[in-house]
């Protein structure tokens, strides 16, 4: 799996973005959003880290920042041995062949005005691969290997359906061989039939390219279903990492426990209690004191309030398992 | 209880694809009778221009033909002016000034809103945005007569200082237009894919997000079109305008010494067909923007 | 369906709706018949264009015309007929006996107006309070959907409150004048799991206090297998299938349905490496294949099924429209 047999591919350390709020005349930051507030995990080539939480809670935010859409404010991205997090734009350039994103929107991630040909030869021209007869025969293989038809090339992105449309998107992200891909919501706003199409496209590309990917969803038998090991971020912090059949079997952090129990399953049959939080999610401008989940804890201790708890491991679970609680101190 | 909103989204689930701006503003443009009436009026009004610049009619429109103040007849069919000079024939002419001027300066103006917007919008938040809009603010408050006096003062008693005036006039509300929507596509996700290949910053603004400006561009053209023939019309009176050849204006300057007279043709005539433009084109430009607009629905 | 509970609450019978579009007309909902009892949970299930926000809003008397109008079929009340009411009519029926409530509550929300004066306005209108009256029962009401110190909020704009609250604040609108049914479009869709769960559980509860019935139209099978008692299942604006919740999960009949069932990704222990799926795309309502509207994307389907389009066919408690169903129970 890792050719190199050192370190893993992607490696990100304490990384954090914070977007300033501005206020009164004279236009100063009075504020911090906390959007990513000290993640780290790695991730090995060709493999799925997936990152599951609910709207707000910075897992977008924590994927742009990885692939250099947002500049991070602290931290380390480590791609192969290299710190990209604070290159400037040209000497990002080599770096951005190798990481491409697929978008949750397949009706706002495609330029309008450009036909599905422009828009997948894009990054091939920008980056100035091959010649021009090359990147059109690329193109072409390109439609293919997504299951499109070459009718498609000169045609808009109107003409096509959402889940065509994210087909030609990932096509774009394909184009220049990324070793990563940060997904974000790729499948959230397709039909249900259409999903189970694009999810396996993906793991298709996966195994056949040697693809790692950054997936990030909020639904959590998506998640579940794509990844190796999955992230629960609240808050802009991770609070539990572990594989996906330990998360899944064996939940720890009572956020997670929560999580699990109020997706909709698919069977009347299985009737299970649910655990309904209570309240909302705080703000990431004012996060509360100690451990961030502790304002809608079901199991909430008095040491939750004041001191926040670190991510460490727990059992012997491997590959390890996570946990930011002090159930587990 | 239920919006519009929600009708709209039950249409989007019936239809099942999203048909092309284009296409779909075609559709509302040709089943609005009164934009397609305005746009007919002003068709004859642009072939008019074209015959005067092709010289096809409104040759003689300076020379001598008749006597002074002659009531309409077949030969002059608004009658003459106090020179002798054919009224019709000045009129049609002006046409063609009045196209000329709105067209250029409507075109420029938009270009340079345009551009100058996107720019803003682009790296707003940045000294370029605060440049451009302190530039925007300074032209703003100088009054338009006195700017186009300073203009033709400055650069000589150019033929075009009217023009350029109201290019750096004009140009300020389609910038001020252009650069709230810039700032709204700019967060889009397909301009964020361009960021993610590395797509250099000059070419995102003009290759993706310009493109998809374009119809606010075109209504903002066309508003810009009939300010500027008013302008014109104004300053010509005013004789800060037209220099050279004849414009509706000018013939309204002309007639103030003809009406205390009691002899209207040249008032009439020119303000007949400065209306008939305005009013068509304010029509179409209305309809356009209809027909542009996202929000509406089509067969409405 | 169950012949033993008399008269349904709502019945609607072979109802067709038509939008004109540029391309041509097109049937977004096309001979649909069904009824809901008092008290029940009726999920309408199916993807985008499948025409159950269009069946939603028909109910109501909502489709925008032009474009759109009912085509032909009936939707019966009580016993009153739906179609062919005038406005002031159906204005009535709306605020009082039938209410609906929508995916995004911003949109239905007037965004300049208190979250109070846009309750207390329904509640004066349709239960001729007074002013003092509707206010008290606003504050009451918006107490029952779970919103925290009620006699404050009220006087907040909807864009102060978050997007679990604003659904909670439409519920409560849509509930204050006691409706006899509810229709539900998507009412979790736009909220985030936990908050879907919790505006669900209300939803359940209040049906309960309340005494109505629900229409829960999703795209979500998940939802529908926790909260309602039966199910349609919608595809290019006809219906493939209805049955209760528990055969329909467990041995469904339609090929659409089983595929759908199958393709949807579930938390379990064991992990799939490939998802089964439905091959090919929804069509295009414009140029709808002859025949059954599944055929091609159906891997029973046979010369018969795209000849002919297949009738909902009734089998006990439940129907189908398929030449060549799954299996039923043995």
């Amino acid at each position: 799996m890792n050719a190199a047999g050192t370190s893993p591919m992607l490696q990100v350390r304490d990384l954090r973005k914070y977007f300033p709020v501005r206020g009164g005349l004279l236009r100063r930051v009075v504020a911090n959003v906390r959007a990513v507030d000290g993640v780290s995990f790695t991730l090995e080539r060709g493999r799925t880290f997936g990152l599951v939480g609910e709207s707000g809670c910075g897992k977008s935010t924590l994927g742009r920042a990885i692939i250099r859409l947002h500049d991070p404010t602290d931290g380390e991205v480590v791609l192969d041995g290299e710190n990209i997090a604070n290159l400037d734009r040209q000497d990002l350039m080599p770096y951005r062949r190798r990481m491409q994103m697929i978008f949750q929107d397949p009706y706002a991630s495609l330029s309008p005005r450009r036909t599905v040909a422009q828009t997948i030869r894009e990054p091939l021209d920008v980056h100035r691969i091959g010649t021009p007869a090359e990147r059109e025969e690329k193109v072409k293989m390109l439609l293919d290997v997504v299951g499109m038809s070459p009718r498609a090339l000169n045609r808009y992105p109107h003409e096509f359906s959402g889940g065509q449309r994210q087909r030609v998107g990932i096509a774009r992200a394909l184009a220049l061989n990324p070793e990563l891909i940060v997904a974000d919501e790729p499948v959230s706003a397709l039909d249900v039939s259409v999903q189970s199409q694009i999810l396996n496209l993906i793991e298709e590309l996966q195994a056949a390219h040697d693809i790692a990917f950054l997936f990030i969803a909020h639904d959590l038998a998506v998640i579940q279903h794509v990844s190796d090991v999955i992230g629960v971020m609240y808050l802009g912090k991770l609070v539990e990492q572990a594989s996906a059949t330990d998360l899944y079997t064996d939940p720890k952090h009572p956020y997670t426990q929560a999580l699990l129990s109020a997706v909709p399953v698919p069977d009347p049959k299985t009737r299970r209690k649910r655990i309904i939080l209570e309240g909302e999610v705080p703000s990431p401008m004012n996060p509360p004191s100690g451990c961030p989940f502790h304002t809608r804890c079901p199991k909430v201790m008095d040491k939750c309030r004041q001191l926040a708890p670190d991510l460490e491991r727990t059992g012997s679970a491997e590959p390890e398992h996570l946990v930011s609680c002090h159930l587990y101190d | 209880m239920s919006t519009r909103a929600d009708q709209l989204h039950a249409l989007d689930d019936v239809s099942g694809h999203r048909e092309s701006l284009w296409s779909k503003a075609v559709y509302k443009f040709r089943r609005d009778r009164a934009g397609m009436w305005s746009l007919a009026v002003v068709l004859v009004y642009m072939v008019v221009a074209i015959g005067v610049i092709f010289g096809w009619w409104a040759t003689s429109w300076a020379e001598l033909e008749g006597g002074k103040w002659e009531a309409p007849s077949a030969d002059h069919w608004f009658g003459t002016n106090i020179i002798g000079q054919d009224i019709f024939d000045r009129a049609i002419y002006s046409t063609r000034t009045s196209f000329e001027v709105g067209l250029v300066v409507a075109v420029l103006a938009t270009a340079l809103g345009g551009v100058l917007g996107a720019l803003a919008g682009f790296f707003s938040g940045s000294w370029i945005d605060e440049l451009i809009i302190w530039i925007m603010g300074v032209l703003d408050s100088i009054p338009f007569i006195l700017f186009v006096a300073a203009i033709a003062y400055s650069l000589g008693d150019t033929p075009y200082a009217m023009h350029i005036a109201m290019i750096a006039t004009f140009w300020i509300t389609a910038g001020r237009l252009i650069r709230g929507e810039v700032i709204k596509l700019r967060g889009q996700e397909y301009v964020e894919a361009a960021h993610a290949i590395g797509v250099p910053e000059v070419v995102i603004i003009f290759r993706h997000i310009l493109p998809n400006t374009s119809h606010i561009l075109l209504v903002q053209a066309t508003i810009t079109f009939v300010a500027a023939i008013k302008s014109e019309v104004i300053l010509s009176f005013l004789g800060i305008g037209v220099k050279e050849g004849m414009s509706w204006g000018l013939m309204i300057a002309e007639s103030t010494r003809e009406v205390l007279a009691g002899f209207f043709n040249n008032f009439l005539a020119a303000s007949a067909l400065l209306f008939g433009l305005v009013m068509a084109f304010n029509m179409f430009s209305d309809a356009l923007q209809d027909a542009l607009d996202p929000r509406t629905v089509a067969g409405e | 369906m169950s012949v033993s509970r008399g008269t349904p609450l709502l019945r609607v019978r072979d109802l067709a709706v038509e939008f004109a579009t540029p391309q041509g007309t097109v049937r977004a909902v096309d001979g649909i018949s069904f009824d809901v009892h008092e008290n029940e949970t009726v999920g309408i299930v199916g993807e985008s264009g499948c025409g159950k926000t269009v069946t939603g809003l028909a109910i109501l008397g909502l489709i925008p015309s032009p474009p759109g109008r009912i085509a032909a079929g009936s939707i019966q009340f009580a016993g009153r007929e739906l179609v062919g009411l005038d406005e002031e009519a159906l204005r009535a029926v709306r605020g009082s006996d039938i209410s609906m409530i929508f995916q995004e509550p911003m949109t239905a929300l007037n965004p300049v107006f208190t979250v109070g004066s846009q309750m207390t306005d329904v509640l004066k209108r349709h239960k001729g309070l007074t002013a003092e009256q509707a206010r008290r029962e606003a504050i009451d009401m918006l107490g029952k959907v779970g919103i925290p110190a009620a006699a404050r909020r009220i006087d907040e704009y909807p864009h102060q409150l978050s997007g679990g609250m604003r659904q909670r604040v439409m519920i409560a609108m849509a509930l204050s004048c006691g409706p006899k049914l509810l229709v539900a479009d998507e009412p979790s869709t736009a909220l985030d799991v936990t908050t879907q769960a919790q505006v669900l559980e209300l939803i359940n509860a209040l049906q309960d206090e309340f005494g109505m019935a629900v229409i829960l139209i999703t795209h979500d099978l998940g939802v529908v297998a926790e909260t309602c008692r039966r199910a349609i299942v919608m595809y290019c604006g006809k219906i493939v299938e209805k049955a209760p919740i528990e055969p329909l999960f467990d041995r469904p009949r339609h090929p659409y349905t089983h595929g759908l069932l199958d393709s949807i990704p579930r938390i379990r222990a064991d992990k799939l490496d490939r998802l089964p799926t439905i091959e090919g795309r929804v069509p295009d309502l414009l140029h709808l294949p002859s025949g059954c509207r599944f055929a091609d994307r159906c891997a029973r389907a046979t010369n018969e099924c795209r000849a002919a389009e297949p009738d909902l066919r009734r089998d006990g408690d439940a129907a189908f429209a398929c030449f060549h169903p799954w299996e039923g129970a043995a």
